[in-house]
């Protein structure tokens, strides 16, 4: 290659204004686990390769403490950023997020609710009852039959939060799905679902971590547990033969926002553009069983083919977390479910 | 001493001080203020905030508060900080979130008198109380957080009272974590003592080898040792396993998330720090007094209970000690191995910064923790003999 000195000069200046704008490589942090090692490949690199941009990943637990840290601080090391739906919403209110650049990143491709003021809409993710079919035959299918410990006893799992706990305690009492979050915001509803979740109370064991459903129905700890689906399709694919029980679905969204006061914040909504796109999903769902936010690569029959545990197929039976409700109530019933925990 | 001296020592010191004030004053600073500080109000609504402290808390305040709550509230959406504000006003009554929201986004539809269309909004803003909360927290610091830390909160008209029966559980936590610790140092104390003491009249090559065994642990990660439990302990672990063979037990125990778990793993950790200054002390006993204990005719219990155990009141004061403090801010063990009723308040201050993010909250249970540790250790002074003895005269 033959380099005069004009375009040296231009590579230098160039050189010399990324260095001045973004003095390191666009970081994008996610959940880790299967998902983002997929990721990786598709989406992460695949953008570098597109667009020449440097693109680094890295990992963290979904606790909001070390961002707001990072805000407040004002040494944004974080980017692009996985989100889930209420801690989204709260950091949009609180400026920890920028607000989404809808000029950049085309709305009209997210799911209904795939979009917000701060967050564009990345994957669904959901939690559904399961147990190891070796160890019993024909388990419950409902929240209602799992409360009936004659018929099926052993320990039950739920998750250490009264977020999906208290909605599976009303479902079980026979509460229709539409009126969930209308009964729970209401004194009576919620002491209707602890009055529920006590009566099965000494059967219930608790996870914290995503991966302890899955490894506690194995060691046999517990007999029945509630655990994430992609957790679940991910032990069937290895060999497991746990049922998808999409009746007993609570699903939400998980969104790429940016960081307040990014470097790199206009290269960001570049790469939310790029990675929220059909044809980077569909790469994706070739590795990986996804269930992603966009309409098309959603609808997409193929995909919906190759991957059973593809939420958008399902979300019809399923209970939508209500981001809103749980914003709003979640530090008091967490206080309330901690005090009810500890009784 | 002469005034060379003097600064040779203010020099050599220096470091030491500047150390202490940085890493030990001035956290403790910060978080006094995080657990006291009220900064919400007055940064998101500094009119409003003006026009209440004019308001007598009667009745309703002037037009001007009303019509610089909807403006200030409707800027704080526009400008992203209106969620600190919301969720601190929530905290201490639940709805107002909800309702500061409903006001930022009506907007457009108020107008003069603002006072009216406030009202017609949402009846909230026609309450006394509603604006009593607001002027309540116009004040430079609160002491909600300090109060919800003890199970007390703060009625609609300013009043403290006692939280519900289902919302309280801090005086139960910091009770189960001074119980645990204390159980931990004793179970420490009294599982350590023959060891160190088996230690100590080792021959020095044995001596070594016994003491390696208790350093190695000492040396390994926490979290290692910890994980190491819940592999042992769960249902389908070696100890299941074992109990099951030897036919003890004919079904699986569930031992993991239980506080026997906690108990177990927790002295396991702890031990050495019992251990390590009780030998040291014991190396130091001449055996001379116990001879000259057994000559007088003192028999054996006797020549331990007067003689020994006295002179290693220190190494157990020290040992002791250190446990109780270490046990009293453990985290990562009861959260691994214990179930959701034996969490400490270490749990809870996690849980508060990582999660809900409320570092008032966070910062009052360390305060609170500390203040209590510090009048526990305090006390045990006074009373325990040993305490005041030699190295361990704090």
């Amino acid at each position: 290659m033959r380099i005069n000195a004009t375009t040296a000069a231009a590579l230098a200046a160039a050189m010399l204004t990324t260095g001045a704008v973004a003095a390191r490589d666009l970081m994008i942090v996610g959940f880790g686990g299967p998902f983002q090692d997929n990721a990786r490949t598709a989406l992460f690199q695949g953008y570098a390769k597109a667009t020449s941009q440097a693109v680094k990943d890295d990992v963290y637990n979904g606790e909001m403490a070390k961002v707001y840290s990072m805000v407040k601080s004002g040494d944004v090391t974080y980017d692009v950023i996985m989100v889930e739906a209420p801690e989204l919403v709260r950091g949009c209110e609180d400026g920890v997020f920028e607000k989404m650049d809808w000029n950049v990143v085309k709305r009209d491709k997210f799911i209904s609710g795939g979009s917000t003021t701060c967050g564009a809409g990345a994957v669904l993710w959901g939690v559904t009852l399961f147990y190891d079919p070796t160890k019993v035959q024909n388990g419950p299918d409902t929240y209602a039959k799992l409360w009936d410990v004659k018929t099926y006893p052993g320990k039950r799992l739920l998750r250490q939060s009264p977020k999906t706990t208290l909605e599976i305690a009303l479902l079980a009492d026979g509460v229709p799905p539409a009126d969930v979050y209308k009964l729970l915001g209401t004194p009576a509803g919620q002491k209707r679902a602890f009055d529920k979740l006590d009566q099965i109370k000494p059967n219930l064991m608790w996870w914290k971590s995503g991966t302890q459903p899955v490894q506690m129905i194995t060691s046999g700890d517990a007999t029945y547990a509630v655990g994430f689906t992609g957790r679940i399709v991910r032990a069937n694919e290895g060999g497991a033969k746990y049922p998808l029980l999409w009746k007993t679905l609570l699903y939400s969204v998980d969104y790429w926002a940016v960081v307040k006061g990014s470097p790199n914040a206009k290269e960001g909504f570049k790469m939310i553009e790029w990675i929220t796109d059909t044809k980077p999903l569909l790469a994706l769902a070739d590795i990986y069983a996804v269930s992603p936010a966009n309409k098309e690569a959603a609808a997409n029959p193929a995909l919906s083919a190759k991957n059973p545990g593809m939420l958008s197929s399902h979300v019809s039976d399923g209970l939508f977390i209500n981001t809103e409700f749980w914003v709003a109530n979640g530090e008091d019933l967490e206080q309330k479910f901690n005090a009810w925990l500890a009784k | 001493m002469t005034t060379r001296s003097n600064r040779l020592a203010a020099a050599l010191i220096a470091p030491l001080l500047i150390l202490v004030v940085a890493s030990f004053v001035v956290p403790l600073a910060v978080t006094l203020y995080t657990a006291i500080g009220n900064p919400e109000v007055r940064d998101t609504l500094p009119r409003t905030a003006a026009g209440l402290r004019a308001w007598n808390a009667e009745g309703l305040p002037a037009e001007q508060a009303f019509e610089a709550i909807a403006s200030e509230l409707a800027q704080a959406q526009e400008g992203q900080s209106i969620g600190q504000l919301s969720r601190r006003l929530n905290f201490e009554q639940l709805g107002m979130r909800a309702l500061l929201l409903k006001t930022a986004r009506a907007k457009d539809d108020l107008g003069t008198p603002y006072k009216d269309a406030l009202i017609a909004l949402d009846p909230r803003w026609g309450e006394t109380d509603t604006w009593r909360l607001l002027h309540r927290n116009v004040a430079a610091v609160t002491p909600l957080y300090l109060l919800r830390s003890l199970d007390l909160s703060v009625a609609p008209d300013g009043s403290v009272v006692h939280a519900p029966r289902d919302e309280s559980v801090f005086r139960a936590l910091f009770a189960r974590t001074f119980i645990i610790s204390f159980w931990v140092t004793v179970l420490c104390v009294v599982l350590g003592y023959p060891v160190a003491y088996t230690l100590s009249t080792l021959p020095p090559r044995w001596a070594n080898a016994g003491l390696a065994l208790v350093l190695v642990p000492f040396w390994t990660s926490i979290l290692v040792r910890t994980t190491a439990w819940f592999i042992l302990l769960q249902k389908e672990g070696p100890v299941n396993a074992l109990l099951q063979s030897m036919q003890i037990v004919d079904a699986p125990l569930t031992l993991i998330f239980t506080r026997f778990a906690v108990y177990v793993a927790m002295v396991h950790v702890l031990l050495p720090f019992v251990i390590l200054p009780l030998y040291g002390v014991m190396k130091g006993i001449d055996p001379v007094y116990m001879r000259a204990a057994a000559s007088l005719g003192a028999p054996g219990w006797k020549r331990f209970l007067r003689v020994y155990l006295p002179m290693t009141m220190p190494g157990v004061a020290a040992g002791a000690l250190m446990v109780f403090m270490l046990a009293v801010g453990f985290y990562v063990t009861p959260a691994l191995v214990g179930g959701p009723d034996d969490q400490m308040v270490s749990y809870f201050i996690a849980f508060f910064t990582n999660q809900t993010i409320n570092w008032g909250m966070a910062a009052a249970l360390a305060l609170l923790l500390l203040a209590m540790t510090a009048v526990i250790v305090t006390v045990a002074r006074l009373v325990v003999p040993g305490f005041k003895v030699g190295a361990v005269n704090l």
